[in-house]
C-alpha cells in the first residue's frame, strides 16, 4: 500500500478561478474530473499518463473503454462509512482487469486501509490528521480471510493448505 | 457443531488484538469517538443509557457448555450477573464498561467466541432454525450452509459499510423456524425432483417503520452458486441502496422502488461475475468443503437411535404439560428436543442470571451431549436429550426455573429490553411483559388460550418483532411519556401463523397501565368469538378486528379521551 503525501504528489487537478476548468490542455499527469475527462476523451493525446477522479455514484462500467489509457484512478469516501467505492474498485480490478493505481481520497482513516487493501486500492491518501504508522499496523493483523479478495482470488477454503 | 480449526482460532484472537488497538487509540484520543463508534460496533460493542452494551454473536444459535460457562464467568466478572438472549439467537450484556472491553473479547476468543458483526452497516449474524439438524420435518440441514455464509461474510472487505444492517435466515425444514421472509434475505433449503439441493432466495423483507415481506427473486438455486448470489444482491444493495436517510437505506426500500429493475439488476450482476470475474468461480463451493464443515455438524459420538418411548405414559400435571409444550419431536428415535424456557415471572424475557448459565451448561453436558441452542423466540433448546432421561431432566430444570411448560403461549413472549436499557427505545418492554405476565400466571388459563404469539418491541426498530405477533405491542413516545400501540394479526411465516404479514393497529395508543387490560380483553373476545379447537391467530382471521377493538377501548382509563 503506498501512502500519499499531498504536498509531494506528480498529479495535478486543472482548476480555475470556477472550479474545475471545462476543456483542460493536454499535459502530463494530470488528475481529471470525470466530467473533464468526458470533454477531452476524444482528442486527449494517447501517451500522456492521465488520471481521473471518479465519484462514489458514478456507474464505473462507464468508463470501462478508457481504462488502458489512464494511469491513476481516484475514488472518493467523501465520508468515511460510506462505502461505495470499495465495489468500484473491487469492479475496476476484477471485472475490468485496471492494472494502473487506484488511490482513495477523501475521509481515508487509519481502519479503511485494509478494506481498500482487499477491494483493489494501491495507494491511500490519508485525512491529514491521521497516522501513517497505525495505519501501517491495521494492515498487519490478520493471518489471513475467509473470502477471496482482489490481491487473493481464492478464499481460504480454496488455498493450498486451506 | 462447528469445530474451530487454527486458522478459526487465529483469526478472531486476531480481531480482539484488532479491536484492542482501536480501543487504546480511542482511550489516548487519536481515535475519536464518532470514528470509533462504526469500528466497536462492528465488534458488538453500542453506548447505551447507563454503560456500553455488547452483544456476543452465536453463530446461528449453536452455542457449547463450554461457551455458556465462560458467559457466565463473564456476566460476573464483568457485568452483574446475568444477560440477555435475543431474537437473533445472539447474547447481550448491559453493564461492562468499555475500559474493559478488549479483555472481554480476549475471554471470548478463548472459547471461539467474539462479537464480530453483531452490529453495524454490515452482514449480521446469520440465524437458523432452533431445531437445525434434529427436527423430523428437516429437508436438509441448514447448519454447514451457516457456517460457510458465515465465514464469506465475516469481515468482508466490500461489504463492511453497507448502506445499513443486513440480516439473513437460513431455514431448512418444512416448517420455517426463523421466520425468513422478515430478513433482507430469506434463504429456504430444498430438494429438488431429481433430489438436489437448492435455496429459495428471497429478498427485501425487514421490519421497522415500513414492514415489508421478502420476495422469492430465485426459486431455486443450485447450493454450490449461494456465495456468488449473496456477492450480486449485496453487490448492487451497496451500490444503490439510498444513503441519505437512514430510515429509507433497507434493501427492502431498494427492492420495492426498483421492482423487477432490481432483480434483472441482481441477476445480471451474478452472470458477470461468473462469466467476466478474476476469481469469479472461486466463490462456488466445491462438495469437499461443504463436506468438510458438514463434518462437524453430524450427531455428536454416542448418539444413536433407540427404542421409541411413550413419554406421556404415567405423566400427568405440571409434568404432563412440559412434555406438551416444552419437548420436541426429534428425527432420531428415542430423542427428543427440549426447551428451557426463560419466560417466567421475576425475570424478563430472555433474561438469564450467571448462575442459571451455569445451570444450562451442566444439564446440556449431562444430557444434551454438551449441546445448546439460543432459538429465535429467545429460550434455549437442548437438542440431543434421550427420553429415557426427559423426567430426570425436568425435576432439575424444574429446580433452576427452567421448567415453566408455557412454549408457544401466551407467556413465552418475545420481548426487547426496551427503555429500561435501550438509548433508541421509545418506551420500556420489560415492565409491560412483567405485567402481562403476572396477568397470565394461571396455566390452566394459558393452555385454554392455546397457542399465541405476542411480541413486544420499545420502538419502531422493531427488535422485539411486533409486527410479526399474533399481538403486536408497540412502544411510542408522544409529548415524552410512554403508549403503546397494539396490533392484530401478524405473522412470522410460520404453517401456525400463515403467510408471513405485519399485523394491524387496532386503534389509538394505549397508557402502559392500560395494557394489560387491553391484553385480557383481547383475548376475552377471542374465547367468545372463537370456534370449536381454533386458535387466537385463526379467529383473528376468520372474524377480523371489528370485534376486538370496542371491548380494547373500554380499557381506556387514562386515554379515554385520547381515543375519542
Amino acid at each position: 500500500m503506498k501512502f500519499i503525501d499531498p504536498h509531494h504528489d506528480q498529479w495535478h487537478r486543472v482548476v480555475g478561478e470556477d472550479g474545475p476548468k471545462p476543456d483542460p490542455d493536454p499535459a502530463p499527469h494530470l488528475l481529471l474530473t470525470l466530467e473533464q475527462w468526458h470533454a477531452v476523451r476524444g482528442h486527449w493525446p494517447a501517451d500522456l499518463p492521465t488520471a481521473v477522479e471518479v465519484p462514489n455514484d458514478a456507474a464505473i462500467e462507464d468508463l470501462a473503454a478508457d481504462l488502458p489509457r489512464l494511469a491513476l484512478i481516484v475514488l472518493q469516501f467523501p465520508k468515511w462509512v460510506d462505502g461505495r467505492a470499495y465495489s468500484q474498485a473491487r469492479l475496476l480490478r476484477s471485472r475490468y482487469r485496471f492494472a494502473g493505481e487506484i488511490r482513495a481520497t477523501g475521509e481515508v482513516l487509519v481502519d479503511m486501509v485494509l478494506l481498500a487493501a482487499r477491494t483493489g486500492f494501491d495507494a491511500v491518501q490519508l485525512r491529514a490528521d491521521q497516522d501513517v504508522h497505525a495505519a501501517r499496523r491495521a494492515l498487519s493483523f490478520f493471518p489471513g480471510h475467509y473470502q477471496g479478495d482482489t490481491a487473493q482470488l481464492k478464499p481460504h477454503f480454496a488455498q493450498q493448505g486451506g | 457443531m462447528y469445530a474451530y480449526t487454527d486458522f478459526d482460532r487465529q483469526f478472531v484472537r486476531a480481531r480482539a488484538a484488532q479491536f484492542r488497538d482501536q480501543l487504546e487509540r480511542n482511550l489516548a484520543g487519536t481515535l475519536s469517538d464518532d470514528e470509533f463508534r462504526p469500528l466497536r460496533l462492528q465488534n458488538g460493542w453500542y453506548v447505551q443509557r447507563h454503560a456500553p452494551m455488547l452483544r456476543v454473536a452465536v453463530p446461528y444459535g449453536v452455542l457449547s457448555a463450554r461457551q455458556l460457562r465462560r458467559l457466565a464467568e463473564i456476566a460476573r466478572k464483568w457485568d452483574r450477573g446475568y444477560g440477555h438472549f435475543t431474537t437473533r439467537q445472539n447474547l447481550q450484556y448491559n453493564w461492562i464498561p468499555l475500559k474493559d472491553a478488549a479483555d472481554v473479547m480476549d475471554a471470548l476468543a478463548e472459547v471461539d467466541m467474539h462479537g464480530i458483526q453483531t452490529s453495524g452497516n454490515c452482514i449480521r449474524n446469520i440465524t437458523t432454525d432452533g431445531l437445525a439438524g434434529v427436527a423430523p420435518d428437516e429437508i436438509v440441514d441448514p447448519r454447514p450452509y451457516a457456517e460457510v455464509l458465515r465465514q464469506w461474510s465475516t469481515l468482508h472487505p466490500e461489504f463492511a459499510f453497507l448502506p445499513r444492517k443486513f440480516k439473513i435466515a437460513i431455514s431448512g425444514a418444512a416448517e420455517d423456524r426463523a421466520a425468513i421472509a422478515w430478513h433482507d434475505i430469506g434463504l429456504q433449503l430444498r430438494k429438488n425432483a431429481a433430489g438436489q439441493v437448492g435455496f429459495q432466495v428471497l429478498v427485501g423483507g425487514g421490519m421497522g417503520r415500513t414492514p415489508i415481506t421478502g420476495q422469492v427473486i430465485h426459486d431455486f438455486l443450485p447450493w454450490n452458486q449461494i456465495l456468488v448470489y449473496l456477492e450480486a444482491i449485496v453487490r448492487v444493495y451497496n451500490r444503490y441502496g439510498r444513503r441519505d436517510n437512514m430510515y429509507k437505506a433497507r434493501i427492502k426500500i431498494l427492492v420495492k422502488a426498483e421492482g423487477q429493475a432490481f432483480f434483472d439488476a441482481v441477476n445480471t450482476e451474478f452472470q458477470q461475475i461468473l462469466s467476466d470475474d478474476a476469481g469469479g468461480h472461486e466463490h462456488l463451493i466445491p462438495q469437499a468443503e461443504l463436506d468438510r464443515v458438514a463434518a462437524s455438524f453430524t450427531p455428536p459420538a454416542g448418539v444413536s437411535a433407540l427404542p421409541a418411548e411413550d413419554i406421556f405414559e404415567g405423566a400427568q400435571g405440571d409434568y404432563k404439560r412440559w412434555l406438551e409444550r416444552n419437548v420436541h419431536a426429534h428425527r432420531l428415535s428415542g430423542y427428543r428436543g427440549v426447551t428451557l424456557s426463560l419466560k417466567r415471572a421475576a425475570l424478563p424475557p430472555g433474561d438469564i442470571t450467571d448462575a442459571q448459565m451455569e445451570a444450562a451448561a451442566e444439564l446440556a453436558e449431562r444430557f444434551s451431549q454438551g449441546e445448546l441452542r439460543v432459538t429465535h423466540d429467545q429460550n434455549l433448546l437442548l437438542p440431543w436429550v434421550r427420553e429415557s432421561d426427559l423426567a430426570a431432566l425436568y425435576e432439575l430444570a424444574k429446580a433452576h426455573g427452567f421448567a415453566t411448560p408455557n412454549i408457544g403461549l401466551l407467556s413465552d413472549m418475545i420481548a426487547c429490553p426496551g427503555g429500561d436499557f435501550c438509548a433508541l427505545a421509545n418506551a420500556r418492554s420489560i415492565p409491560v411483559a412483567a405485567a402481562i405476565t403476572e396477568r397470565f400466571q394461571d396455566l390452566d388459563e394459558l393452555y385454554d388460550i392455546g397457542d399465541i404469539d405476542l411480541h413486544i418491541s420499545g420502538c419502531i426498530n422493531s427488535c422485539g418483532h411486533h409486527h410479526s405477533g399474533h399481538i403486536g405491542i408497540l412502544g411510542v413516545d408522544k409529548d415524552g411519556s410512554e403508549w403503546y400501540q397494539i396490533t392484530l394479526g401478524g405473522s412470522d411465516g410460520s404453517t401456525l401463523s400463515g403467510t408471513a404479514v405485519p399485523g394491524k393497529v387496532i386503534g389509538p395508543s394505549f397508557a402502559a397501565d392500560e395494557v394489560p387490560d387491553v391484553i385480557e380483553s383481547l383475548i376475552q373476545t377471542y374465547r367468545s368469538q372463537r370456534a370449536a379447537n381454533e386458535r387466537f391467530i385463526d379467529t383473528v382471521r376468520r372474524v377480523g378486528l371489528e370485534p376486538f377493538k370496542a371491548p380494547a377501548n373500554a380499557q381506556r382509563t387514562l386515554t379515554a379521551t385520547a381515543a375519542r
